[in-house]
């Protein structure tokens, strides 16, 4: 029996929504900023208490993030794949298909990218015009494979009335096993101790730009934003793209306009999965450089849901939502190198920061969701 | 509870509840007499739930008052209506799936023993109830509710209220989800728990069901009551027209054109519902250019699963659907949009608007296919907002901007929008759904005007709609459809609401109540064409 209570704790909550849901972005910025620092603050009490000297990790954790030009890149480098991810998680959130593949869409992409080169660079000439046809050639394979990926679960989904979220999180073991097991056995590079491929030739790599790292080119940075761009168009300004984010909204009023309910879905997983391919080609031909053991890798697929509600599964969102993730990750990564003080607490700290940013976007969807904030939602 | 026999068990005086500015219940009088079952009749979105609801607890009624047992007394929750013997039996069940019928049954009531729940006493009481109205929910106890036919869930939930002491039990729509026997076996148990006194509310917008089982029938209509009448003496056309009513609209408007060629074409249409039964079945019919058709009928004989095949949300198992001469049956809905079928949906809040889109994003639902708003699958955004802007202005919509979300409208500027953006398609067909449902009565006017314009046009218009006066005003035949077939086809200048309201009630008609003209140009005119121009000029 559903027992409503239309009592003063309701209407507490009523005006806090309706202020909640009622920020203009410049507030939703401020509300961001506010919450870091206050989660900062938060967490720097917890590492004083824990015997570490807060003000030389909040230096770590500003040094690493933005220190110098080699804190930047690998900021720069992470954010690149949470774009990417997040915008993968966003297109299908926003079409109301929850897809928590983007793990397993992203390692098949990649892996699909590096298998695609390692094919075609015996039959290509080397050097830049190779590499650049290599680079090509493995971007279409990862976005195929990923693309690919990312259907099944939405042709069994909109056929076969499976629920996305259960094959997804098989679809993802299933990536990683399979991967796993070729790179173990029948793909592994001659000679390699560890189970990974072969080495991409040394021709094919995205060029240094500003920044001289090894793992980080701002023409992966540029190709993550242009996805954003093409993904904000095609939401935005395209018929498909309109019946997509419809059937999200108000799946029967999507259907009366005209929209096929399941071609709808398989579109949706398919332009997902594509946007995870691109993530993992990016990850093999820029991070990595060959393909190692998948389950060893690092999970951006997963990290991927918390950026995109934390961008309300808006495509442009994505982008600051990702900065502030591949801030965090980086200040962590040099925090663990540079400081003594130990790993649990540096999550402890960099999951506080997520959750008081998060918190107030969770708010706005739940209220939303149960009708807070006045009539109308 | 005490009380004599004298005193009624529920008196709801004056009850009036509104939501914003729409009156869901205005100044309702109702009384439920001891150990009687009482009909709450009238179609969706007449008020029978939230009048139900406002006792239940679930609201606060804004002027008027509640008196059980004599003793009037206000309600803040579903909890405090429950304690004064009150349970309500709601149309989706609210049972707990994975849990078995006995934990459903004491959920929130469980007899404790040192702390523990005591399962043997609370067996043994629901054993006892059961004995006594011979039930059979006790040979389940120990089944998950997910298990079980809905017919036996139902009884769950009946159980569920008696053990919590209910004297009066309201309950919505029951036989909604029920198979024709369950339908039965219900009917049963309510006249033995009226026989032992217990007191019984039962909504329903079904006349038959209504009369088998009911001692006193109040019908509802737009929020007031129509009146109560007695089960014994009343009938079902009189039930039937209390439903539907008699609105002081205006006069017919003369029509200037001839209907012309058949334009939409229905040959041996069969449809399947939700549930899986057969809902439509071998219905025939042609809608003429220059036309319009009325589907008269109470509501769920099949009207909505007819306008779903028509419009192709929903497949058709055998028959044929024409547009014009082309057999769309296969066709999508998009398909059929291209085609020139435009349709005003029976649910404009969930089909007819994104509810959170503003007007402008409104104004491309179903035109996603229209040059020049999508070229090439791109769309013109400032196209559209001109054209949302045009459908403001000459619909009338009011507030008069397209910078505002749907879900802000008041029920007759959202269907004001809805009927401009359907017709501003430039169509061929028209499809209505009761299209004024809910809607006020200046829009009301409005909206007949511009269907008759569609039909001075040249359009064929098929209109659904449950009031009889709306039906009658607005179309040039009238088809009755009663458990899915067409039962006659009539003119609405020759037919009387006596003869209308026993069509929908289901009573065939006799030779001299069909009309010669509708009837023989449904069977025929697919064949001949209208090589004889129809002798009913409306003049009135």
């Amino acid at each position: 029996m559903s027992d409503a209570d239309p009592g003063r704790g309701r209407a507490v909550l009523d005006a806090v929504a309706a202020r909640m849901l009622d920020a203009t972005v410049l507030q939703r910025l401020g509300i961001a900023t506010a919450s870091t620092a206050l989660a900062l603050a938060i967490g720097l009490v917890a590492v004083a208490l824990s015997g570490y000297d807060p003000v030389a990790f909040l230096a770590n954790v500003a040094e690493g993030a933005f220190g110098d030009a080699n804190a930047i890149a690998r900021t720069l480098k992470f954010t690149t794949m949470f774009v990417l991810v997040g915008v993968a998680v966003a297109v299908a959130f926003r079409a109301g298909v929850f897809n928590i593949g983007v793990q397993g869409q992203f390692v098949v992409g990649g892996f699909a990218t590096v298998i695609a080169i390692l094919q075609f660079a015996p039959l290509l000439p080397g050097g830049t015009v190779g590499g650049l046809a290599l680079l090509v050639v493995g971007t279409v394979a990862g976005i195929v494979a990923g693309g690919l990926y990312g259907a099944l679960p939405g042709v069994l989904k909109a056929y076969g009335d499976a629920n996305e979220i259960i094959t997804t999180i098989m679809l993802n073991f299933i990536a990683v096993g399979v991967v796993g097991f070729l790179v173990e056995g029948p793909l592994r590079g001659e000679g390699n101790r560890a189970p990974n491929t072969e080495r991409l030739p040394e021709y094919v790599q995205l060029p240094p730009v500003v920044f001289d790292s090894p793992d980080f080119s701002l023409v992966g940075l540029a190709v993550a934003l242009v996805v954003v761009v093409v993904v904000s168009f095609l939401m935005v300004r395209t018929r498909i793209g309109y019946d997509m984010v419809t059937s999200g909204h108000q799946a029967a009023a999507a259907t009366f306009s005209g929209a096929d309910a399941r071609r709808t879905v398989v579109t949706t997983m398919t332009l997902s999965g594509m946007v995870a391919g691109v993530a993992g080609a990016v990850f093999a031909v820029m991070i990595q450089g060959y393909y190692s053991d998948p389950s060893g890798v690092a999970t951006y697929g997963f990290d991927a849901i918390a950026v995109s509600l934390l961008a309300a599964n808006n495509p442009l969102g994505v982008v600051p939502a990702a900065l502030l993730f591949g801030g965090l990750d980086s200040a962590g990564t040099h925090l663990s190198i540079n400081s003594d003080v130990p790993p649990q607490l540096i999550d402890g700290v960099v999951g506080l920061v997520v959750l008081f940013v998060a918190a107030p976007e969770l708010f706005r969807m739940a209220a939303r969701r149960a009708g807070l904030g006045g009539e109308n939602r | 509870m005490t009380g004599n026999q004298a005193t009624p068990a529920v008196r709801l005086d004056g009850i009036t509840k509104r939501f914003g500015d729409v009156v869901a219940n205005d100044g309702v009088d109702f009384t439920l007499e001891r150990g009687t079952v009482h009909a709450l009749l009238g179609e969706n979105g007449s008020g029978k739930t939230t009048l139900m609801s406002v006792l239940y607890g679930l609201y606060d009624q804004n002027e008027g008052t509640i008196a059980v047992d004599g003793e009037e007394r206000t309600f803040d929750s579903p909890r405090d209506a429950m304690d004064a013997g009150i349970g309500m039996i709601h149309q989706h069940f609210q049972l707990v799936g994975p849990m078995t019928v006995l934990q459903n049954v004491v959920l929130g009531h469980e007899p404790t023993d040192r702390g523990l729940v005591d399962e043997g006493s609370a067996r043994a009481e629901i054993e006892a109830i059961c004995d006594r109205y011979g039930f059979d929910v006790d040979e389940h106890l120990d089944e998950r509710v997910v298990d079980l036919d809905l017919g036996v869930r139902q009884r769950v939930e009946i159980v569920k209220s008696l053990y919590r002491g209910a004297e009066v039990l309201i309950l919505d729509e029951p036989t909604a989800v029920l198979t024709p026997q369950e339908v039965d076996s219900l009917i049963e148990v309510m006249s033995d728990l009226a026989a032992d006194g217990r007191s019984l509310v039962f909504i329903t917008h079904k006349l038959d069901e209504a009369l088998s089982v009911a001692d006193e029938v109040t019908v509802l209509r737009d929020g007031e009551a129509v009146g109560t009448v007695d089960a014994a003496t009343t009938t079902e056309q009189e039930l039937a027209r209390m439903m539907v009513g008699r609105e002081v609209l205006f006069d017919r408007r003369p029509r200037e054109t001839e209907p012309g060629d058949p334009m939409l074409r229905v040959e041996g249409l069969r449809v399947t519902g939700d549930r899986g039964l057969e809902r439509v079945s071998d219905v025939d019919f042609v809608v003429r250019e220059g036309e319009i058709l009325g589907v008269a009928g109470v509501q769920g004989n099949g009207q909505t699963e007819l306008v779903e095949a028509l419009t192709g949300l929903r497949p058709a198992d055998s028959g044929a659907v024409v547009f014009d001469g082309d057999d769309v049956t296969g066709t999508s809905r998009r398909g059929r949009i291209r085609g020139g079928l435009v349709y005003i949906p029976e649910d404009r809040q969930t089909e007819g608007l994104v509810q959170d889109y503003d007007l402008v994003r409104n104004a491309l639902l179903g035109n996603q296919t229209v040059e020049p708003y999508v070229t090439r699958g791109l769309i013109d955004w400032p196209a559209v907002r001109e054209h949302a802007a045009d459908i403001v202005d000459e619909y009338d919509v009011q507030p008069p901007t397209v910078d505002v979300e749907a879900a802000s409208l008041s029920g007759g500027n959202q269907q004001k929008f809805i009927v401009g953006r359907e017709i501003e398609h430039d169509p061929d067909v028209m499809v209505a759904a009761h299209p004024t449902r809910g809607v006020d009565i200046g829009s009301i006017e409005f909206i007949h005007d511009r269907l008759l314009d569609l039909r001075d046009e040249g359009l064929a218009v098929l209109l659904v709609s449950s009031k009889l006066e709306e039906i009658r005003t607005l179309s040039d035949r009238i088809a009755v459809m009663y458990e899915g077939e067409f039962i006659d086809t009539v003119d609405p200048d020759a037919v009387t609401d006596e003869d209308l309201g026993l069509l929908m009630a289901g009573r065939r008609p006799d030779e001299d109540t069909a009309v010669g003209e509708g009837g023989p140009a449904v069977a025929d005119a697919g064949e001949t064409g209208p090589t004889t121009a129809p002798d009913s000029e409306v003049e009135r």
